[in-house]
């Protein structure tokens, strides 16, 4: 390097030669450094082109088409597919189950995760098999908790309603859990949250394992008490995980598809269906697959803002981290 | 882990006076432990009374399913339906097109994955940081936007309905969390073997092969069986890119587990619970691992 610099801090304009060698010795020296490294990647790269970039601009040429069966050759039509769904009278409602959904899940996830992490983290003897416990949800595949609840929401014999029953609850009051368009979405969320609050949990039991004792005896020395530990010391030691588990929590539940399309596929009368089962039914139901494209543009907005908060979230605790280990 | 701002809280706790708590102390650690151990329970029962009860199901004779009040321990015990599912010629044939697109995709993804982990963690090249976003960004990004332009492009290559177009599709799934989560053990290997291996003339794949592989085999076991359970979860993809049962896999085949007369709850329940297996098991095995691989790749992005 410091050879480079000084031929180059020589090379004027009267000495094209003494350039284009340097340019040429600094072409040979960054395929030396660097070409191993491109080489290595290019199979990611390819795949990042041809399962991301590709899609996603074909999914931006048939929003402004239409593509119809059974060829399926975009003929462009403008933004006559958006317009579509902004004037459908389902997209409002759409919208505002979609953030219900988020909103209940994410709330729902985090308060039980961080609450399960308190308790479990408070080093109680005979608790470690019950955290392993805990944990059972999170590993079950996602179809087969949907179908767990399935089977426990079930209007006439689900365990639910029959442990209602049990405890005298007349049934008249009792609701079919699934069916009833002012329910489902509520037991669709517990279903979600029941399968994701382990998560959060173990990500935030990780974050508190990280605290070292002795700032807890130092402060108990001082005669904090429990709540004062907590709010003093771990919550801010574990607030970029706390953060960053929010984020993640947000995005998974705007990407969520298979709890809701197990149990209920959006129904009954659209009364579960969130954006994302709404592209599914628009594309594969309606065969409407330039209206399914439009909302999928407009999902994909959505999801560059939230990866856009994320990284910003993200690079807050990195600094962080950087600046205490000084 | 943060000294600066633990140090910037703890002024308010020396301020409060704990002495006067210092009496009840000991009654008040009982009640914590007692209110703990309730709450602690209170979560267990949550998580676990919904597998319990399926497991309950797919123990007991169909006519016990629907008594009142329900039994919870079954008075008699079954395997019927075990049996049953695994003389379920379409359950079984699901199966092993599940086996063949995970075994497969996992053994994609984890060539990519080691070459582009070790490409990432190693060189500086430009480009460098907007190529690992992007592979994050290709984990995040909500998969129904791709759907679409997948199912016409696969169409096109004729590859819908094949196991190796949905090994194709399901790469995207697996990929970007495998080139994470290697990343992170081979960040934490230390370079100096390798170097030196480099100035006595090793090539690259020999390095790899040779000192980094067997180095990480532990980590790259875990990532390994983390890959193969997402492809075998998956489910999206699966419902799009089948239809009938010929390439369908396990989890599209339990999503719509019917027949003309209706669900056989107890076949399906013990059906389920076969499916959860190979997660329970990988999950118990790697936890550690992949919790701290997980969180380094989504919190550390």
């Amino acid at each position: 390097m410091a050879i480079l610099s000084t031929t180059q801090r020589g090379a004027t304009g009267d000495e094209p030669d003494f350039k284009r060698d340097n340019r040429e010795r600094r072409r040979r020296i960054a395929i030396q450094k660097w070409g191993p490294g491109y080489l290595l990647v290019l199979p990611a790269v390819v795949l990042i082109v041809a399962m991301m970039l590709y899609p996603l601009i074909q999914t931006l040429i048939f929003s402004v088409s239409n593509v119809q069966l059974p060829l399926l050759t975009p003929v462009f039509t403008g933004f006559a597919n958006f317009l579509a769904v902004f004037k459908d009278p389902n997209t409002g409602p759409l919208v505002l189950r979609t953030l219900e959904w988020v909103v209940g899940t994410v709330a729902l996830r985090f308060v039980l995760g961080f609450l399960a992490a308190i308790i479990f983290n408070a080093k109680v003897r005979g608790t470690v098999w019950m955290r392993v416990l805990v944990v059972l949800p999170w590993m079950v595949p996602s179809v087969v908790a949907a179908n767990l609840w399935r089977w426990v929401l079930q209007s006439d014999n689900g365990i639910l309603n029959e442990t209602l029953k049990s405890w005298g609850v007349p049934s008249s009051a009792l609701v079919d859990w699934l069916g009833n368009p002012h329910t489902v979405l509520g037991a669709v969320i517990v279903a979600y949250s029941w399968a994701g609050f382990p998560f959060v949990m173990l990500l935030i039991l990780a974050g508190m394992q990280g605290i070292s004792e002795e700032q807890y005896e130092a402060a108990k020395m001082d005669g904090a008490n429990w709540w004062q530990l907590f709010r003093y010391i771990t919550v801010p030691a574990i607030r970029p995980v706390l953060i960053i588990s929010l984020i993640l929590e947000i995005v998974s539940a705007v990407n969520s598809f298979d709890t809701i399309e197990v149990l209920t596929g959006g129904g009954p009368a659209n009364a579960s269906q969130i954006w994302s089962i709404g592209i599914y039914n628009t594309g594969f139901q309606s065969y409407n697959f330039g209206g399914a494209s439009a909302m999928s543009v407009l999902m994909f907005v959505i999801a560059i803002v939230l990866f856009a908060i994320y990284g910003i979230a993200n690079r807050r605790n990195a600094r962080l981290e950087r600046g205490e280990a000084r | 882990m943060t000294q600066a701002i633990t140090t910037a809280g703890t002024g308010p706790v020396t301020r409060s006076d704990g002495h006067r708590e210092r009496r009840s102390r000991r009654t008040r650690r009982v009640w914590l432990h007692v209110l703990v151990y309730g709450s602690a329970l209170l979560f267990v029962v949550f998580s676990v009374a919904p597998i319990l009860w399926g497991l309950s199901t797919a123990l007991k004779p169909s006519k016990d399913q629907y008594q009142f009040p329900p039994q919870w321990i079954p008075k008699t015990i079954t395997l019927e339906h075990f049996a049953a599912v695994f003389s379920n010629q379409a359950i079984i044939h699901a199966f092993l097109n599940t086996l063949v697109i995970s075994i497969s995709t996992t053994f994609i993804a984890l060539l990519v994955g080691i070459l582009g982990a070790y490409g990432f963690s190693r060189y500086r090249f430009p480009g460098r940081g907007t190529l690992l976003v992007s592979v994050l960004f290709t984990q995040l990004f909500p998969r129904v936007v791709v759907i679409v332009p997948f199912f016409i492009t696969l169409r096109n290559l004729n590859l819908i309905n094949t196991l190796p177009g949905l090994v194709l599709v399901y790469l995207m799934v697996v990929f970007p969390i495998a080139i994470w989560m290697i990343k992170g053990f081979f960040d934490r290997i230390p370079r100096e073997i390798e170097e030196a291996a480099i100035v006595d003339g090793c090539s690259i794949p020999r390095l790899l092969w040779t000192i980094v592989l067997p180095m990480s085999r532990p980590a790259l076991v875990a990532v390994g069986m983390y890959s193969f359970i997402l492809a075998f979860n998956e489910f999206l993809f699966a419902l799009v890119f089948t239809s009938g049962t010929q390439s369908q896999p396990l989890s599209v085949a339990l999503a719509f587990f019917i027949d003309d007369v209706g669900i056989h709850w107890g076949d399906l329940m013990a059906a389920s619970l076969l499916m959860s297996v190979p997660a329970i098991v990988v999950f118990s095995f790697a936890q550690k691992l992949l919790v701290r691989g997980l969180s380094e790749g989504a919190v550390k992005g």
